[in-house]
């Protein structure tokens, strides 16, 4: 199995506010502890490629404590010059929040050659909130997607200059400088909650399908759809095209761990993730279909959701390292997951340099059938 | 009692209200106010044959995924009123309804005998910025919308099935599509105005807090020749909701005057 190390640089703190996302006033945010807060987070990432972390993942989320990497191709370039091996994953850029998505296709390039070929570039649609954010309009979410992500990869694999003439993005001249370094392109991730069509269209372009903070049960049944769905375009999808994101604390005794996941994972979910209702649902940002199989079975509001519910419904695992190597095994061996990206958090920046270590000595050591394999060779593109 | 009707409109099925007799009158609806048969439309319909149809994706009307502009919407209601023969009829819009009618008046003002105009949004108007009601959940709405939230029950949806949730998402899906950004307004349609020749009524209800009197309402009588505003003391932004009996009069009246004297 191989280990990212997955980061979503939180503005941690409590506050009253209906919504963590969009309307939270900025003012709660101090630029010099976000100063502080941004070097510890990136010194994290540097001490994860020390202690043998595969890859490192950034994201983008805007107008929240959640997560505070409204760009995240600048948080890259950042570890690009800092690191020397780990691939580095974007997790990914919102291509429909873009008016001009050529500009992704340049910055990824830029990153690629920058870094030798460490990169892997997440296409995603940005979350409901975004759309709030950023204005765009949420009915033209998907149709954005698929029509950036086919300029892209054409930017990226055809000889400039070529003109495109799409529905929302026309160029006469598409010719970016520079090229990517690997090739055919950087592989592209599809991190997502699930929904069918999404599925549909990474499967069609082997693009490794990411789970994000998902219950366990729904992360296998949405591989086995995509699973499915591979075998539908007449190849068997790779292990290395089924990553899971997940928060996973471990400590030196399990009720250490579940101390720190009651406290600090819980933040996630239940402030970092407190939404004013109308944010979760923009119109038309689902297909019908889709709102149908939510109505069908609504999940519980992650403001909503209490530490027992998270815990057994697997939205995190926590525990000793003979615990986590336990529970690890099931997303190893049984939904056969190649790749597990987690975020690490003790609560001070100390302390999360500590569990980290005792991640990276007491439990990756165990997962490493695979350690001479490249996990992106002929994956994602 | 209206009947329901089915129709075709270059392809695009949509449900109809239809009822009375008299000179012909297109009601275009607000949002969720799509097949809402209430005193006022039933007020109207004493004088007038009322035809109150669903917007695409709104109500009974399935979406329709070539409608990406409002001006494609004015377009139907054009296309509409070819369908059932009218070469000329009174159009009456609130809100939304009312930017699609000022829409349809910049194009052929000469399909309309008259415009009535309730609260409209669609223009871009000085010192002004329309609440954002997409990111408002119900009771953000409600105190937003009305002046007397108690109106407000007239819309309430029968219930919280699947189904009932289901047309709320595609309405406010249908909605979107041409009113998310720019948020209620069309940027061209403001100077188009001057175009209209129809005799118009502008009704406002005086507590808007969507588009408020001073400076929408106002704007709105200035840009349009010759229009009449009126001004209803105890509405906020649907008066025809909230004062149907006052709001049907004036309209009433004013579309049963001669034409030179409107």
């Amino acid at each position: 199995m191989k280990f990212y190390y997955f980061h979503l640089m939180p503005y941690v703190m409590d506050h009253d506010a209906p919504s963590s996302w969009v309307t939270l006033s900025n003012r709660h945010y101090d630029p010099v502890l976000g100063h502080t807060l941004y070097n510890q987070y990136l010194d994290q990432f540097e001490h994860a490629e020390r202690l043998g972390w595969d890859g490192l993942c950034v994201n983008e989320h805007h107008q929240n404590c959640y997560g505070t990497m409204p760009s995240p191709n600048v948080m890259a370039a950042m570890l690009v010059r800092r690191t020397t091996r780990a691939k580095i994953a974007i997790l990914g850029n919102g291509l429909p929040l873009r008016e001009n998505p050529l500009r992704v296709a340049e910055e990824i390039a830029m990153l690629d050659v920058a870094s030798g070929g460490r990169i892997i570039s997440g296409f995603v649609r940005g979350i409901s909130a975004e759309y709030f954010s950023t204005a765009v309009n949420p009915t033209h979410s998907r149709a954005r997607f698929y029509e950036a992500a086919e300029l892209i990869l054409r930017a990226w694999t055809e000889e400039g200059p070529f003109p495109f003439d799409g529905r929302y993005y026309r160029f006469p001249y598409v010719n970016p400088w520079p090229r990517p370094i690997q090739k055919p392109h950087p592989p592209v991730w599809c991190p997502s909650q699930g929904s069918s069509e999404t599925v549909e269209w990474a499967a069609k372009r082997r693009f490794p399908y990411l789970m994000v903070f998902t219950p366990i049960k729904r992360i296998a049944q949405i591989y086995s759809e995509y699973r499915e769905a591979c075998e539908r375009n007449g190849y068997t999808a790779g292990r290395y095209q089924l990553t899971v994101n997940l928060p996973v604390v471990v400590a030196e005794s399990d009720a250490k761990a579940r101390e720190i996941a009651q406290k600090h994972v819980m933040w996630v979910f239940n402030v970092g993730l407190r939404m004013h209702p109308p944010f979760w649902r923009p119109p038309g940002y689902m297909t019908e279909a889709s709102l149908r199989r939510v109505l069908e079975n609504p999940p519980t509001l992650p403001s909503e959701l209490t530490f027992e519910e998270a815990d057994r419904e697997g939205y995190l695992i926590y525990g000793s390292p003979a615990t986590i190597r336990d529970k690890l095994r099931i997303f190893s061996s049984e939904l056969k997951a190649g790749i597990l990206c987690t975020a690490m958090n003790g609560g001070s920046h100390e302390r999360t340099l500590e569990l980290m270590q005792l991640f990276a000595e007491e439990v990756m050591p165990h997962f490493r059938e695979d350690a001479q394999v490249d996990e992106t060779a002929g994956v994602g593109r | 009692m209206p009947t329901e009707r089915a129709l075709s409109i270059r392809g695009t099925p949509v449900r109809m209200l239809h009822e009375g007799t008299g000179p012909a009158l297109l009601f275009l609806h607000g949002a969720g106010g799509a097949g809402h048969w209430l005193p006022f439309q039933e007020r109207l319909a004493k004088d007038f044959t009322v035809y109150f149809p669903s917007h695409p994706g709104h109500g009974g009307s399935p979406a329709a995924e070539w409608i990406e502009h409002i001006s494609d919407l004015a377009f139907h209601y054009l296309d509409l009123l070819d369908e059932l023969g009218l070469a000329r009829a009174h159009v009456v819009g609130a809100s939304f309804g009312g930017w699609i009618a000022a829409e349809v008046a910049t194009m052929a003002s000469h399909r309309l005998e008259s415009l009535v105009l309730i609260d409209p949004v669609g223009i871009k108007v000085d010192g002004w910025i329309y609440p954002f009601l997409f990111g408002m959940d119900i009771p953000e709405i409600v105190a937003t919308v009305f002046h007397d939230p108690s109106a407000a029950f007239a819309l309430a949806p029968p219930d919280f099935s699947a189904d009932t949730l289901a047309l709320q998402y595609r309405q406010g899906a249908a909605l979107a599509r041409v009113a998310w950004n720019p948020h209620l307004y069309n940027p061209l349609l403001r100077r188009r105005l001057g175009r209209v020749v129809a005799p118009t009524l502008v009704c406002w209800g005086a507590h808007d807090r969507v588009a408020p009197l001073v400076p929408c309402g106002e704007t709105w009588a200035r840009e349009i020749p010759g229009a009449r505003l009126q001004v209803f003391a105890d509405s906020g932004h649907v008066p025809h909701l909230e004062e149907p009996d006052a709001v049907a009069q004036a309209v009433g009246e004013f579309c049963r005057r001669p034409a030179g004297s409107r």
